[in-house]
C-alpha cells in the first residue's frame, strides 16, 4: 500500500495553478482549475515525470482528464509536451485519451481545446459542462 | 523635478480628471509580483465581466497576464533591481466596447529593437496565419525558456487591431519600451 501511495501524485490548486491528481490504479491524470503560475515548467515537469514512470512501469491505458478554464502561453507550451508524449505512446500501441472539459460560458476554453486537439490522432474529446 | 514631496490634493484632482478622460480602469506603477498579477487580474476580470461578454473579459485578462508575466520574467532574467524592473500597466476602456491593455517598461535597447521588429512583422499576418505561427512557435524553443515570442503572438491573436509599440532611448544602453494592445 505504501508503494502505491508513492505512485500517486497530488498537487493542491491555487489561484494560478490547477489541482492535479494522477491516479496510478485508474490510469487517470485529472487537472482542474486555471494555469498561469509563476513557473509553469516546475509544475508540468512533475506531471511529465509521473507520466513517464507510469508509461514505463504499467502497460495499461492512460486518460488525461482536463477541466482548465484558462492557460497562459507557457502552460500551453508545457501542455503540448504532455500531449506529444501521449501521441508517442499512442503510436507505440498504448491506449491513451484526453477529455477536455470546458465551462459552456467560456468559449475561449473550448476554442483552445479544439485547436490543441486537432494535432493528435488519439481520442481527444471536447465536452461542455453546464454551469 | 526629482522625487516629489508627495501627491498634493490638487495633483490628485488632475490625476482623477486624466484617468476619467482616458477611461482608465486600472493603472499599476511599480515592480510586479506574481501575487499582484493574480489579484489584479482576478479583480479586473470580474469587473470587466459585468460590462461585457465573458469571452471579451477573458481576452483582456489573458492579454494582461501575458504582458505582466513577460515584463516580470524579463526583469528577473536581466537581474534588474526594483527601480529598473518598475513597469506601468494600464487597462482602459476603448471606443466601441473594446479595451486597451498598455504597458511600459525598461529594456536593453537591443532587446527593444528586436521586440519592435517582431511586433511589426506580426502586424502583417491575418488571424489564420497567426494561428499557424502560434502552433509552429509552440514546438520551437526550450520548454523551460521564457521569452516574449509566444505571448506576443497570443496578444496579436486576441487583439482587434495591430499591436502598437514604441521605443525611446534611455541612458546606459537601455530604452523605454511601450506596448498597446486593443482587445
Amino acid at each position: 500500500m505504501a508503494n502505491q501511495h508513492v505512485q500517486n501524485l497530488t498537487i493542491e490548486s491555487s489561484q494560478s495553478s490547477p489541482s492535479v491528481i494522477a491516479d496510478w490504479e485508474r490510469g487517470v491524470i485529472m487537472m482542474r482549475g486555471e494555469s498561469y503560475p509563476e513557473n509553469s515548467f516546475s509544475l508540468y515537469e512533475k506531471i511529465l515525470d509521473w507520466l513517464a514512470s507510469y508509461l514505463e512501469a504499467s502497460p495499461r491505458s492512460l486518460q488525461l482528464d482536463l477541466e482548465l478554464n484558462y492557460l497562459n502561453t507557457s502552460s500551453v507550451r508545457a501542455m503540448i509536451e504532455l500531449f506529444d508524449n501521449l501521441q508517442t505512446a499512442a503510436e507505440n500501441g498504448r491506449e491513451v485519451s484526453v477529455i477536455w472539459r470546458y465551462d459552456a460560458r467560456n468559449p475561449r476554453a473550448a476554442e483552445l481545446g479544439q485547436e490543441l486537439g486537432e494535432d493528435y490522432t488519439f481520442p481527444f474529446t471536447i465536452l461542455a459542462i453546464d454551469p | 523635478m526629482g522625487i516629489s514631496a508627495g501627491l498634493s490634493l490638487k495633483q490628485l484632482g488632475e490625476l482623477q480628471k486624466f484617468c476619467s478622460d482616458q477611461q482608465i480602469l486600472i493603472c499599476l506603477n511599480g515592480p510586479n509580483s506574481q501575487s499582484l498579477i493574480e489579484e489584479i487580474g482576478k479583480a479586473m476580470r470580474q469587473h470587466i465581466a459585468t460590462q461585457t461578454e465573458d469571452s471579451k473579459a477573458m481576452d483582456v485578462f489573458s492579454t494582461y497576464i501575458e504582458i505582466s508575466q513577460n515584463i516580470r520574467n524579463y526583469a528577473i532574467q536581466k537581474n534588474y533591481d526594483a527601480a529598473t524592473s518598475s513597469a506601468t500597466v494600464i487597462i482602459a476602456s476603448h471606443p466601441q466596447g473594446r479595451y486597451s491593455v498598455s504597458a511600459a517598461n525598461l529594456v536593453e535597447t537591443t532587446d527593444g529593437q528586436r521586440l519592435l521588429e517582431r511586433i511589426k512583422s506580426l502586424s502583417q499576418y491575418d488571424k489564420a496565419e497567426l494561428k499557424q505561427l502560434y502552433k509552429t512557435q509552440l514546438r520551437e524553443g526550450e520548454l523551460n525558456a521564457g521569452g516574449a515570442g509566444l505571448g506576443l503572438i497570443e496578444m496579436a491573436r486576441r487583439s482587434s487591431a495591430p499591436l502598437e509599440a514604441s521605443l525611446e532611448d534611455r541612458p546606459g544602453g537601455k530604452a523605454f519600451f511601450a506596448l498597446r494592445v486593443i482587445v
